[in-house]
Formats: structure tokens, sequence, C-alpha cells
């Protein structure tokens, strides 16, 4: 377990009700936000008979799982079992929770205490995520690191990547762009994005 | 030496639908061929030919020396059944999950929502489960669950009684009250082929006192019911069911599984399983 934040998800890509696996050093994770905008990530794994919780459903300010309709709340305690309506569910039945925070727009878990904060990303705006079917070269990008994130331009336009990686030498990119870049600027340079993904894989082909 | 896993009988083929090219499938992990010879239908795997016969519907092989013979549905022969072969859905999971879901209800208000169940009747009351030695079956009895459309016949919701049977480690039957026909139980079977521990093709074969739906809806009826489960079945974690306690949690409505999976340890049925908390 890596003691750092690591990017998921861009917070605009994440609505309120909507529950997404994310993976994170290889655990996977069902991240979701709540009505009232609250965000949490937790084992994809419903204790009871081992339901992926992100193929489950968020009411209000809880997650239930879709097979058997057991709900859990915020600290991922059981507080609902459908078939025992009557039943105050026991404290052992209790997904296991993992630090979850928005910064610059971002999404951040980590499975471990973190040393720092995730990078600052001020005066950038979210511009879209991408799955590579590759590792991500970023010299070949020419994005240099500056302060926790991959710095440079595409299609002209100043932009940070932000790397999670998955297993099997997959990753994706979370990618934000200079915020007083026109809306064209930034239709280029997610095209750019696009660009540098199809050149990672086929770097590797 | 006998081997619990080879010794069992599983299903191979729908009789009706063996055409005469045959069909090559697996078992066990083996590759196995089904075939017409002469009228006569055999079973073969690597040359060799497999203990075979033709009941409820289907082909029914044993990789090994068959213990016992196979187990008797007295349903099957009563007169004024629809016996209807749903065929198949192949689920990418263990064959033990699939049956441990068959014997669920618990799921059927979340995932066949308006079908088999509906919120907020979502409760389970108590029923009856034992495992019956004198003839090593699991049973389940007086379960009783709310349903919106118990089944093709049924307009209107109505409080559906239930049966469960295990009498083989991966064959399940279920037992439902029947709208048309007050007494009797119609018979809904979950037949299933190991291909591997973790992929399997299921077989639904029904015997009904239903005289008027067209057999092309009951058994499209049964295939969504089944593609609802198999969305479930493919993302269970750990793949394999674990037999021993400790890694899931169950609760009162889960008692059928819950002997199922005692049953399936004492018999050393183990193929599909994971037998330490991982
Ligand atoms: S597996 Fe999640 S509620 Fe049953
Ligand atoms: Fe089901």
């Amino acid at each position: 377990m890596l003691p750092y934040w690591t990017p998921v998800a861009l917070s605009r890509d994440l609505a309120p009700l909507v529950v997404m696996p994310v993976v994170v050093d290889g655990a996977e994770l069902a991240l979701w936000r709540s009505a009232s905008g609250r965000i949490a990530a937790w084992a994809d794994r419903c204790p009871h008979r081992g339901m992926r919780l992100s193929h489950g459903f968020v009411r209000g300010e809880a997650l239930s799982c879709i097979y058997h309709g057991w709900s859990y709340a915020q600290s991922g305690q059981c507080q609902r079992i459908p078939a025992h309506p009557d039943l105050e569910p026991p404290e052992a039945i209790r997904v296991p929770v993992h630090r979850a925070m928005e910064s610059g727009g971002v999404i951040w878990v980590a499975l471990a205490e973190p040393a720092a904060l995730p990078p600052a990303l001020a005066g950038l705006v979210p511009l879209r995520s991408v799955t590579l079917d590759a590792p991500f070269d970023p010299a070949a990008a020419g994005l240099a690191e500056s302060g926790g994130a991959w710095r440079g331009t595409l299609a002209g336009v100043a932009v940070a990547v932000l790397v999670q990686p998955l297993p099997e030498n997959r990753c994706v990119l979370h990618v934000l762009a200079d915020g007083a870049a026109t809306p064209a600027a930034l239709v280029d340079a997610s095209r750019g994005v696009e660009t540098l993904r199809r050149q990672a894989e086929e770097a590797l082909a | 030496m006998t081997d619990p896993i080879r010794d069992e009988w599983y299903p191979v083929a729908l009789v009706s639908q063996l055409g005469p090219e045959g069909r090559d499938t697996r078992l066990l992990g083996e590759p196995v061929r089904v075939a017409w010879h002469g009228g006569a239908i055999t079973v073969t795997s690597g040359g060799r030919s497999l203990p075979s016969q033709q009941r409820y519907g289907h082909v029914w092989a044993c990789p090994g020396t068959p213990q016992r013979p196979l187990f008797d549905i007295p349903e099957a022969d009563q007169p004024g059944r629809r016996l209807v072969d749903v065929g198949l859905v192949r689920v990418k999971c263990s064959p033990l999950r699939a049956v441990e879901n068959f014997l669920d209800i618990a799921h059927f208000p979340f995932v066949h929502t308006d079908i088999l169940g509906a919120e907020p009747h979502t409760e389970v009351g108590r029923y009856d489960v034992a495992i019956r030695e004198e003839v090593d079956e699991v049973w389940a009895t007086k379960v009783h669950f709310y349903q919106p459309q118990a089944a093709k016949s049924a307009a209107g919701g109505i409080t559906t009684e239930y049966m469960y049977r295990v009498p083989a480690p991966t064959v399940s039957i279920l037992y439902k009250t029947c709208p048309p026909r007050p007494g009797e139980w119609d018979v809904i079977t979950l037949f299933v082929q190991p291909l591997d521990e973790e992929l399997c093709e299921v077989w639904p074969w029904m015997a009904l006192f239903d005289d008027d739906t067209p057999m092309t809806d009951l058994i499209h009826f049964q295939q969504t019911i089944f593609l609802q489960d198999r969305s479930i079945l493919e993302n269970q974690l750990p793949h394999r069911l674990p037999l021993d306690p400790g890694l899931e949690i169950p609760t009162r409505a889960d008692l059928t599984s819950v002997a199922y999976r005692r049953w399936l340890k004492r018999r050393g049925y183990t193929y599909g399983a994971q037998l330490v908390a991982a």
C-alpha cells in the first residue's frame, strides 16, 4: 500500500447518487457520491455474499448492494437488511472504508495514511480522463514532472496530467488544462489527449 | 477410488436440441462429445465412453463411476404437466454459486424487480431447513414470499409458497404453489453443467400445470429471470463459493445457503469452492 493520494476520477464525472468501480494499487474499490455530495471509496465487495458494491445503488446518504439490498451508511456500517426489516444489523457487518478527498476538481483515494496533500492545481480546469491500454511515457508526450503532476502543453494548451496506475501496465490519465484557454483551444487539447493515448498504445503494439 | 466430484451425474445436452452434428462441450475441465449413434446418444471424453442416460429432457453423463442412480423427480411423470426445455445460459461463475443463487429468495425484490419481488415486500419469514440424511439431500420448506408476478400464469401479486431441494451438488429443484391448480406444485429446476471451476452452463427445466401460456412465453419468462441472475453471478467475489464461515456473513434468510455449503463440505464436494478464507 502506497502512502500517497491516487487520482481516481474527475469530480464532475461522479454526480450525486452515482457509484463506479475504480482501482487503486491493484485494489478494487467502489467510489460513490451521496445525494448531499459526499464521496466515499470502499472495498468493492459486499460482506453478505460478495457482490460488487459498484453495481449497487445510492439512496440519500447510503449505498445499497444490488443483490439483497443491504444498505451501508457513510461509515461503512450496515444499517438495514431488507430481508429482516426489524433487525438492527450487528456491528460486525461493515464494509472496509478508505480515505477519499476532493481537491482541484479531482477525486483522490489513499489506502495508507498519505505523507503529503495532493498536488496544487491552481488555475487549471478538468479536461477529461482517458484509459491507456499501455504504460504512460511522459517524455514521449513532451511532459515533465513539476509539483506532483506531469506538465507541459497539448495542442498549444498548458496541461497537467495525473496518472492512476492500473494492473497489467495499463493506466488512467486525468488531464487538467489551463483555465484561461478558450473553449475551442480546450477542444483541441482534448483531441491532443486522444492522440497521446493512440500513440502510447501504438508504441506498444 | 471414488471421487465425489467425478462420480456425480451432470447435464451435458438437451435431447430435443441435439442435432445430427452432436455437441462438443466440457465437463470438469475436460472435453466431452455428445453425439447420436444409430438412434442412441453417446457421451465420450478423450476416446473413453462415459456412463450416460436421458432424463428430464436432458442427456446426463458421469465422468467417473456413478455411486447412485440419478435423483428422482416424481412430478416429471405426472400426467397433465407441460415439460419445458428452457435451453442453456452460459455463466462465468462457479457452478456452486449458480446453485446457491437459485436457492435464494431474498434477492427477488432487487434483482427480479416487479416480477418475482418488489419493495417494500422484502421480508423473508422463518422457514425450515434440513439435511435429510436418509436421502442425503438438502431441503428448505415453508418458504413464503410476496410476489408481484410469481409465474407467467399469475395475474397480480400473491404470496407464494416454495420448497427447495438440492438432490445433487450442482442441481436444485424448486417447488412453488401453482396458481391454476391449488394443492399442486409447479416444478422448476436448475441443472448446472460445470465446465470449469469458474465457468458453467445452466439448464433450467420446468414441469408445470399451465395449459394456456404459449411455450415461447414460458421459455422467455425463465430466460429473462436467469439473465438477471447472471448479472449478479458474474460479479461475486471471490469467484469460488467460500465453504468455510468467516468471509461472508449470512443471516436467518440464508439458512438454505448455509446448509448447502455445510453439506457440500461434508461430502467433499469442492469443485468451484474455496476452502480457506482468503
Ligand atoms: S451480497 Fe450484498 S446484500 Fe447480499
Ligand atoms: Fe434469481
